[in-house]
């Protein structure tokens, strides 16, 4: 939840600045001083790092000794060329890693934006008792260690496990579900007789590769993912859903609109600022899945859950290829920094579209 | 209480103090003192870095080196790794890796180029007590690495209960794929499959060897995807489709050894770690080792060969070196033979070995025909990319998988 | 969605069948949420083989606690003390450090304060996981690698927390502070004795958010040291569950220490759990 403080405006700049009285000797000093931990624990392990990271990634540098003796030379760009250019086994890597973790963040985020605001909508129902232990419920795994969560899953999606056990019991045969390396896509194309064909492609896989789909394995953690995360954007639909109640009584009593019209044209809308708060939340962590890839499968069956997160790591960490390892998390920033912005456009062009028509003068917005 | 104003001053001021001096302070230690002064302080602690086929072969290690630090009144600790080419790496870049750590030949290579291995085999007493082939297995540019440690080939492990079961008898073990893939079908019952292997070259690698393939040519070069490999790899594919082999991971097992200690099969292609872990794992399972069938050009397998490697970096090299000539000596290779059933990596142990492991003398036999996996920096990567690929072969055409394992040959300096 | 498209009319007086299909559904949403914990719970009671035969069953079929026994016999003692020292230390750094730098922000007017404002913002965008590789070099040059300290400096601050505490101090009036400012107390002892103390609300906060944070810190103990003696809850567990032997099996162990590790933390949340929710939802009520 780290970036959600961010959305919250600053009271402090819209404050008419109290320029030279204000800033006391005694403040000055202090003001520093309060602030120095923090700035020199987020400066050496966080500001430094990434300069560091950067050189590397345009180094040569091993992993033996220091990335700033004289044997590590400065290679240019040749560690990104490998990842994006060069035809080879690290661009194949870093383009499986793309696909797989592209079809997981167009699964998890549409899906557990729309279950998080569907649970928020029914938790939020007035007439309902025991409201809390509902949202306790839906809650609690977004607090456990998704190590611990891993685990679990691991289990119950184990060949012998019980997702398998209770799909035997209603009928069904059992799903290989770290085992089988196809995606869902190419299974399905299979059914219908059409099998991979040959041909050309993007970043060392083919353009068959890049639309297979996610495999059993990614699914899992597609279902983790929402698993985990949709208690806490819940509540984020929850508070905003309970700061804009008022806003929907008048909108029933003007339009005497039912009640999947008041939620199709008046609470949605409405919601928009918090759906793209949400969406970007999981935008910005879905391209960061590590912890469960980490434990539950380093990137297996057959590169199938391989993401750019986890071959950052496996490639610095494992093989000591320390440059590209730097490269591919650079290039995951810029990932996620692109994908943010694309977003904001989308969802701002796309509101302003849609809101014109049903506008109305004094048409509060829910927004802070 | 001006006190407490000032005493937070000085607490804070303390921290960022600190703070600056952990940030200059500590760099030397590890940038600096890698190289050279080997000689120095043979009583410097050692730490041993493993990676365990289980429980016997951690404690018989251990009990090995507590033996030789109340000798040599060096300390040295035994670390069992969880997943040993991370931590090597971890350790070669932090700047404080384990002194002494198995290796294999196919990561030799890789460690060598960085610089992050000793060379230090040509100072070891008994040099020349190893299998040459061994030597040269863990030789990079003309420098030996790594003190072979044991070695062992892949073979056929059956489970004589089911083999009875299936009403098969001892003419009955397979010399050929025919006969083979004959005695996996009668072998699979609803209850077993006939055969389990772990996903990975290093196992379905027999196939193409013994279908007179191989990752490389006559000359060394890349030829992954020769008619021969194809060949192997289809074979593997047709066993895998009618059902009569099932992959370890397909059965929810860690490893061929699991699914058949497990009784999920019949038979598995292991090397001859399997003996620790029947022994300690899988007491009540009866079996039998034998050599692989022979293919279309005859026998082959895979060889691992195990060594110990020294980083660069120890600081205790002396000591070091004094404990692998301990660790590979003939006696104390014998006793690892007993706890986990290694094949020992000196020559002269060769009978003594057979007379006293007689239903193990498959694996010692099979390394006539055996072949070793390149010792070339980065084949680990092509490897590992070639055990991912072949997860996929019961629905992937192998010549697919093959081409790309022969780009990815090639693209390594050194087979092109 | 759960509302069903009824004239308005009727809908105005809530209809029973409706309440009880709501918590029908709800019922069951929450069972499938709660699901996977019971079953974890149920099998790391069990014997291998049974958790292997039964995965469904939640009650074992032979109860033991062979598995806890294992895990107690082994490792898991050293792992959960160093958790406990890395939590403790970093949750106290966090609380302290983050709330001072929260109240300067808000309440003392500095110069450079607009910088550090924006350095902050612009930190927190930086997504974490690019920050692996990097952070490991700086704990290497720093000579930090392998020791509690490389574990624990790192997470000592974080600025997220910077802001929660000084959207804290923006909400709250600050006229007991310039009372006791008129009373000539410095602004030291103002953060000491009236700032800290009247800010529970917010460091309670704070201190759940930063618990839960570093007990459940996985990354930066992969990167900051590989000594088994520095192993914490989390890269244990970890290397329980990927360990290339037991890959496939020993499900109840692993199962075990899964839910060894959850207990304190779910313990915290049901002890604060109107609190937690709150947070979470205010920190980003826009």
């Amino acid at each position: 939840m780290t970036t959600s403080v961010l959305k919250r405006p600053s009271a402090a700049e819209a404050r008419p600045r109290r320029r030279g009285p204000g800033v006391r000797g005694r403040d000055g000093i202090a003001g520093w001083l309060f602030t120095a931990p923090v700035l020199i624990i987020l400066g050496l392990f966080l500001v430094l790092p990434i300069l560091m990271a950067a050189w590397v990634s345009v180094s040569s540098w091993n992993g033996l000794g220091s990335p700033f003796q004289d044997t590590v030379k400065f290679v240019g760009g040749d560690n990104y060329a490998a990842l994006l250019a060069k035809p080879g086994l690290a661009q194949t890597d870093f383009g499986t890693s793309l696909r797989n973790n592209g079809w997981y963040v167009l699964l998890v985020v549409p899906i557990q934006t729309a279950v998080s605001l569907f649970l928020a909508i029914l938790v939020n129902q007035r007439v309902l008792a025991a409201r809390s232990a509902f949202r306790t419920a839906f809650y609690f795994p977004s607090v456990t260690s998704s190590v611990a969560i891993t685990v679990i899953f691991l289990f119950l999606f184990s060949a012998s496990g019980t997702v398998n056990a209770i799909v035997q019991w209603l009928g069904g045969s059992g799903v290989g579900w770290f085992a089988d390396t196809r995606g869902v896509v190419q299974q399905a194309l299979g059914a219908f007789g059409v099998h991979a064909p040959s041909g050309s492609g993007f970043l060392g896989l083919t353009w068959f590769d890049w639309i297979s789909g996610p495999s059993p394995a990614m699914l899992v953690f597609v279902v983790m993912a929402i698993f985990t995360t949709s208690g806490t954007f819940m509540l984020i639909y929850l508070a905003a859903l309970q700061q804009i109640a008022r806003d929907i009584e008048e909108a029933t009593i003007m339009d005497g609109a039912n009640a999947w019209q008041r939620f199709r044209y008046v609470t949605l809308p409405m919601l928009r600022p918090t759906t793209f708060t949400v969406m970007t939340l999981g935008l910005i962590g879905t391209w960061q899945i590590f912890d469960q890839i980490y434990v539950g499968s380093k990137g297996g069956p057959a590169k199938t859950t391989l993401t750019p997160a986890f071959l950052s790591y496996s490639q610095s960490f494992i093989n000591n290829a320390w440059g590209r390892g730097a490269a591919i998390a650079f290039i995951l920033f810029a990932i996620i920094v692109v994908f943010t912005l694309v977003q904001r456009v989308l969802l701002a062009e796309r509101g302003s579209a849609r809101k014109a028509p049903r506008r109305r003068p004094g048409g509060r917005r829910a927004h802070g | 209480m001006q006190l407490t104003r000032r005493a937070s001053i000085a607490a804070a001021a303390a921290l960022a103090a600190s703070l600056t001096l952990a940030a200059c302070g500590g760099g030397s230690p590890s940038s600096t003192g890698a190289s050279s002064s080997a000689a120095a302080d043979n009583h410097q602690p050692l730490t041993i870095l493993i990676g365990t086929s289980g429980e016997a072969e951690t404690a018989a290690v251990k009990s090995a080196v507590a033996a030789w630090s109340k000798q040599s009144g060096t300390p040295a600790t035994v670390n069992v790794a969880s997943d040993l080419n991370q931590q090597l790496s971890q350790g070669f870049s932090g700047g404080s890796p384990a002194d002494l750590f198995y290796v294999t030949n196919d990561s030799v290579a890789t460690y060598a180029g960085n610089g992050s291995l000793e060379p230090y085999v040509d100072q070891l007493k008994n040099k020349d007590s190893f299998y040459p082939s061994l030597v040269k297995a863990f030789t990079v540019n003309g420098k030996a690495y790594a003190a072979p440690k044991d070695f062992s080939t892949l073979e056929l492990v059956i489970n004589t209960d089911m083999w009875k079961a299936a009403g098969l008898g001892d003419a009955d073990v397979p010399t050929t794929w025919d006969q083979f893939e004959a005695v996996a079908k009668k072998l699979t019952t609803p209850q077993h499959v006939g055969l389990a292997v772990s996903p990975q070259f290093e196992r379905l690698g027999v196939f193409m060897a013994q279908a007179g393939g191989w990752l490389t040519d006559d000359a060394g070069k890349a030829a992954a995807n020769s008619d021969a490999n194809v060949k192997g790899l289809a074979y593997a594919k047709k066993l895998l489709a009618d059902g009569v082999m099932k992959y370890s991971s397909q059965l929810g097992a860690g490893w061929g050894g699991e699914a058949f200690g497990t009784q999920k099969a019949a038979m598995t292609i292991e090397g001859n770690w399997i003996s620790g872990a029947m022994g300690k794992d899988y007491k009540s399972v009866n079996y039998k080792v034998v050599k692989l069938p022979a293919g279309p050009k005859g026998e082959g397998t895979i060889q691992y060969d195990g060594g110990w490697g020294m980083a660069a970096q120890s600081k205790n090299k002396g000591g070091a070196l004094d404990l692998v000539s301990y660790l590979t000596q003939p006696d104390q290779q014998m006793g690892f033979a007993k706890a986990f059933g290694v094949m020992p990596s000196v020559q002269s142990l060769a009978d003594q070995w057979k007379t006293a492991f007689p239903a193990q003398t498959a694996f010692l036999e099979g390394a006539a025909s055996s072949k070793s996996i390149p010792s070339v920096a980065g084949i680990s990567d092509v490897i590992k990319d070639f055990d991912s690929q072949l997860d996929a072969l019961p629905t992937t055409d192998p010549k697919t998988i093959l081409d790309k394992v022969q780009t990815n040959l090639s693209g390594l300096a050194g087979l092109s | 969605m759960a509302d069903d498209p009824r004239p308005a009319a009727r809908r105005r007086r809530p209809l029973r069948g409706g309440t009880i299909g709501t918590y029908a559904l709800l019922t069951a949403l929450a069972l499938v949420y709660v699901f996977p914990f019971v079953v974890s719970l149920a099998n790391s009671f069990k014997t291998d083989e049974d958790a292997a035969n039964h995965p469904v069953s939640l009650v074992p079929q032979t109860f033991t606690t062979a598995a806890y026994q294992q895990l107690f016999q082994t490792d898991l003692p050293l792992w959960l003390g160093n958790t406990v020292v890395v939590t403790v230390l970093v949750t106290g750094g966090r609380v302290l450090f983050d709330s001072m730098a929260g109240y300067a922000l808000s309440r003392l007017a500095f110069r450079g304060r607009n910088a550090v404002y924006a350095g902050l913002v612009a930190v927190m965008a930086v997504p974490g996981v690019v920050l692996l590789i990097p952070k490991f070099l700086v704990i290497k040059e720093f000579g930090m690698y392998d020791t509690y300290a490389g574990m624990i400096i790192p997470m000592l601050a974080d600025a997220a927390g910077v802001f929660i505490m000084r959207n804290f101090f923006e909400s709250v009036s600050p006229s007991i502070e310039e009372a006791a400012k008129i009373d000539g107390a410095g602004v030291f002892r103002r953060f000491w004795s009236v700032v800290l103390p009247m800010s529970r609300s917010a460091i309670i906060t704070l201190f759940i958010l930063s618990f839960q944070a570093s007990w459940n810190e996985l990354p930066q103990m992969i990167i900051s040291t590989q000594s088994p003696s520095l192993f914490t809850l989390t890269k244990g567990t970890a290397q329980l569950a990927s360990g290339a032997l037991s890959a496939g099996s020993q499900f109840p162990v692993k199962l075990a220490a899964a839910t060894l590790m959850t207990i304190p933390v779910a313990v915290l949340f049901f002890v604060f759990q109107r609190r937690i929710m709150n947070t979470t939802a205010g920190a980003t009520k826009e």
